[in-house]
Formats: structure tokens, C-alpha cells, sequence
């Protein structure tokens, strides 16, 4: 048992376990007390925070944290690409102080927060939110090449926009523009985690990566899809890339992780390790047969799991 | 105006109790998947639907609309985990109907080393897993939830199977080959 199918029957409690729960009348109290709250249209301001929910009665947090100008300010943020010469900082190329780790320069309706190393200690970095008023924090995680200094994980609302840049890197999806930084209203309260790729350290894994093949990666202008693996290896060899680890679907079990598979297979695909290390997606027939998982289903799977 | 007024509110309302409708049982299943008692989940629940009241104006129709409440009690959770919660009056009731919702499964076998597997991943890793295994979603539709690309979901999901697979793969060692290739550490 493997992957997906399993983590399915780790549900302790199904849908429809659930649905018989709640006696009506709870829903119609439950709903009762939530429209009895007042609502106002400020709190409508296209945030995807969770607004006042922890605060469910209470209007403090308008007033909390709101700096001197209650005017819509945002803040950009743009990580400069210290280990990728030639790039842009970001719409405004603010240049901050050498003291600074972000610089936070208003720029119209917006300020400019740019992070001038990307391999700072996160807790600096958050201090510097914390002391502008900003719950956001930022962290690093090491990412495959084309991604270093790119935005790789956002977690806010949807008043937080990213900044796109293009030929900063290259996406799965074969598109040159990623974000490279993210646009946040200062009003906004809320939380937001940021986690932007620096270049991992010799030997260290990658946390976020694209397709091996993608520009700027390890692999970049090699055609292995359809390929045996025998074929890749030796063209592995060439640029001195090695496996950390095949990667195949088997049925009923999804995908498996193996270190050894026959050489006449197939390879699909190939992930970003480690510096120097791939994951080879391979199969025993050239065109990669997928196994869904069995709970990809319209509603959700009911639980084998004791306990209710 | 005063009559306006009352005819909003009440379209408001009818809008609300139609969202609450179509998506309380998926919203309380999800909560009690990643809570461990009645009273977490009745909070993670009432705070969730207080959103939607709320920003009302924000939720999309139709089936959309369960996406985006699970965001919504997505983050919910994430701050009942950063110790944020706070009891609310309004769950009170749902607390009371879910005080005998009390699990704690025991796992065998291999479903024992998939949990401990679960339970090595990050918390980021589990929910995009959950997301596929539990709520059954596709990766437009966790996209939808997480606020980013599906492609990002796409790279995002391999990484963290990898991860599970890797965590079973440790935890069960029996299932494994000797390696000639890699360089394992």
C-alpha cells in the first residue's frame, strides 16, 4: 500500500460520517448567530484573509496595527537575485541600504520592500515586517537554479498579489514569467507566509524545483522523454548528473520510490534533487500510463478508519 | 433607503443560508479531518462560515463556493495552530453535538507506517496531500484553495509524494532494494 490510496483511509472522519452529526436545529442556530453579526463592507476589501473570524464580535482589529495613514498603502516586495547577475530588482530598482536586509521605500500608492540577501537569517527579515506593521514572515528554501530568487510558496490572501517578472525563470509550464515578489496592502492585518528559493548548498535538497529539462536547469536542452533509462544514464553521465531516485507508478499503489529499475525501461520525466542529483520518472512503456488514485473522486472517499 | 436596507439584508441572508446549505457537511468534514476533538472542529467550522457571512460579496457561486471555504477554513486552522483560537459563543451548539466526536485511530500494518509516514511530512505537504486523498480534489481545484497555479500545485504535489513515499520507503524498509546508483544519504 503506497501514496495516495493510503492516505485516504488515514480520513478519520468521511463526509458523510459527518453529515449526521449535526442536528438541524444546531445549523439553524449556527445561522442565526453568524447573521445576527453586523457586517460592514470595509470588510469586504477583497482580502482572503480570515478577518475578524477569531474575533467574531468584536470590530477591534480595524484599529489595530494600522499605520499613521490609513490611505491604501501596499508594499511590494522584490527579492533581488544576488546569485543571478543581471536581473532586474523589480518594477522600481530601489536600491536599499547595504545595512538593510529589506528596504522599504513608498513609491506612490506602494512601497517597494526589496530583500537584498537571500541568504539571511528569515528571523531578520520578519523582525523588519514586524517593525513596519507587517504579520509576514519569510523564509528561504533551497530551490532548483531557475527558481533561486523566484517566489515559490505564498500563503495570504488574495489582496496579496505577486510581482511577475519575465525570463527571471522558467515555469513548468514552459512560460518565462514567475513571480519574483508580491504587492501587500499595509492595511492588511492578516498573516502571510512568503517563501522564496535561494541556491542550495552542495549536497542539499532542493525543497521546490521544476522539470529538469526546463532553462536554467540541470538537464536543460536534453530530450529524454520516451528515451530507455540506459540512454539517459549515459547522457547523465555527460553532464555529470546522477539519480537520487526513480520514480514509477505501479498499480493500486501509485507512485513508487526505487533506487534500482530495469535499464530497458522508460524514462517520462525528470525532477530536480539535489545539485548535481535528478529524479527520473520511468515506466515499462514508452508513454507513461498514469494510475489515478482511486480518491480522485467527485466526493470524497468514505473513511475505513475506526473511531467515530 | 430605510426598506432597501431590510430588502439587502434579506437577499443577504438567503444568499448565506444557501451557501451554508450546499457546504456545511463538506466544510465540517474537512475541520474534523484535522482536528482531534469536537470542540476544534465546531470552532474551525462556525469561524469559517462567519467568514463567508462577512465577505459575502467575496464568495463565488456555485460549486466554487466550497473552494473557497475551504481556503477560507484552511487558514482558519493554520491559526488555531499558531495557538490563535479563540473560543467563540457561536460554536457552542455545534460543540455540544460534536462532544462525542472523539478519535483516536489506531493504525496497523501498513496503514500504521503510511500514518507515521503522514505525521513526518510537513504541515504544507499533508494538507496538499489531504487535499487530493481526503477531499478528493484535482489540481485545478487545489489551485483554487491554495491561491496559486495549478502548475505549482502540480510541482508541489510530486514533491510531496516524493516525500511520503520516501518517509513510507524509511519507515518500511523491507520494501526497499539496494541502491547501485544513487547516492543516498
Amino acid at each position: 500500500m503506497n501514496d495516495l490510496s493510503s492516505i485516504a483511509q488515514l480520513a478519520a472522519t468521511s463526509d458523510e460520517q459527518a453529515a449526521r452529526l449535526l442536528a438541524d436545529s444546531t445549523h439553524a442556530d449556527l445561522i442565526a448567530r453568524i447573521t445576527a453579526t453586523r457586517y460592514h463592507a470595509s470588510e469586504r476589501s477583497g482580502s482572503a484573509e480570515v478577518p475578524s473570524a477569531t474575533r467574531p464580535l468584536t470590530r477591534r482589529r480595524l484599529t489595530i496595527g494600522l499605520p499613521a495613514a490609513a490611505a491604501v498603502v501596499a508594499a511590494a516586495l522584490v527579492i533581488s537575485s544576488s546569485g543571478q547577475p543581471g536581473h532586474h530588482l523589480g518594477p522600481t530598482g530601489v536600491r536599499p541600504t547595504k545595512a538593510e536586509l529589506l528596504s522599504f521605500t513608498r513609491h506612490g500608492r506602494y512601497i517597494d520592500v526589496i530583500v537584498r540577501n537571500p541568504l539571511a537569517d528569515a528571523k531578520k527579515y520578519n523582525a523588519e515586517f514586524k517593525a513596519h506593521g507587517l504579520h509576514i514572515t519569510l523564509s528561504l528554501v533551497p530551490a532548483s537554479p531557475s527558481l533561486v530568487g523566484t517566489l515559490v510558496y505564498f500563503d495570504g490572501g488574495s489582496a496579496i498579489h505577486p510581482i511577475t517578472a519575465v525570463g527571471k525563470c522558467w515555469t513548468g509550464g514552459g512560460g518565462s514569467k514567475c513571480p519574483v515578489g508580491v504587492r501587500v496592502p499595509i492595511g492588511y492585518r492578516g498573516t502571510a507566509a512568503l517563501v522564496f528559493g535561494r541556491a542550495a548548498r552542495s549536497g542539499e535538497r532542493y525543497e521546490t524545483t521544476v522539470s529538469a529539462t526546463m532553462p536554467g536547469e540541470v538537464l536543460h536542452g536534453l530530450r529524454i522523454a520516451g528515451r530507455r533509462v540506459a540512454r539517459v544514464l549515459a547522457m547523465l553521465r555527460k553532464r555529470q548528473v546522477t539519480v537520487a531516485e526513480y520514480n514509477y507508478q505501479a498499480p493500486k499503489r501509485g507512485g513508487v520510490l526505487a533506487h534500482r529499475v530495469p535499464l530497458n525501461w522508460f524514462v517520462y520525466d525528470a525532477d530536480p534533487w539535489a545539485p548535481g542529483q535528478v529524479v527520473l520518472f520511468v515506466g515499462k512503456t514508452r508513454h507513461e500510463r498514469l494510475y489515478p488514485p482511486s480518491t480522485k473522486q467527485p466526493s470524497p472517499k468514505a473513511s475505513r478508519a475506526p473511531g467515530l | 433607503m430605510r426598506s432597501a436596507h431590510h430588502a439587502r439584508d434579506g437577499d443577504r441572508r438567503s444568499r448565506f443560508e444557501e451557501i451554508y446549505a450546499a457546504n456545511c457537511t463538506p466544510i465540517l468534514g474537512y475541520a474534523l479531518r484535522r482536528t482531534s476533538n469536537g470542540d476544534d472542529a465546531a470552532d474551525v467550522v462556525a469561524e469559517t462560515f462567519l467568514t463567508a457571512w462577512r465577505r459575502l460579496d467575496d464568495v463565488p457561486p456555485g460549486d466554487a463556493a466550497r473552494l473557497w471555504l475551504y481556503g477560507v477554513a484552511r487558514r482558519v486552522l493554520a491559526n488555531h495552530h499558531r495557538g490563535e483560537r479563540r473560543k467563540s459563543e457561536l460554536s457552542d451548539r455545534l460543540s455540544h453535538d460534536l462532544a462525542l466526536v472523539h478519535r483516536d485511530p489506531e493504525y496497523t500494518g501498513q496503514l500504521g507506517v503510511a500514518a507515521a509516514a503522514f505525521r513526518c511530512l510537513s504541515e504544507a505537504d499533508r494538507e496538499l496531500l489531504a487535499l487530493v486523498g481526503w477531499e478528493g480534489l484535482g489540481h485545478a481545484e487545489i489551485a483554487a484553495v491554495l491561491g496559486c497555479s495549478r502548475n505549482a500545485v502540480r510541482i508541489r504535489l510530486h514533491r510531496a509524494r516524493a516525500k511520503f513515499a520516501a518517509a513510507v520507503a524509511q519507515l518500511d524498509a523491507e520494501s526497499f532494494v539496494p541502491d547501485p546508483i544513487g547516492d543516498r544519504t
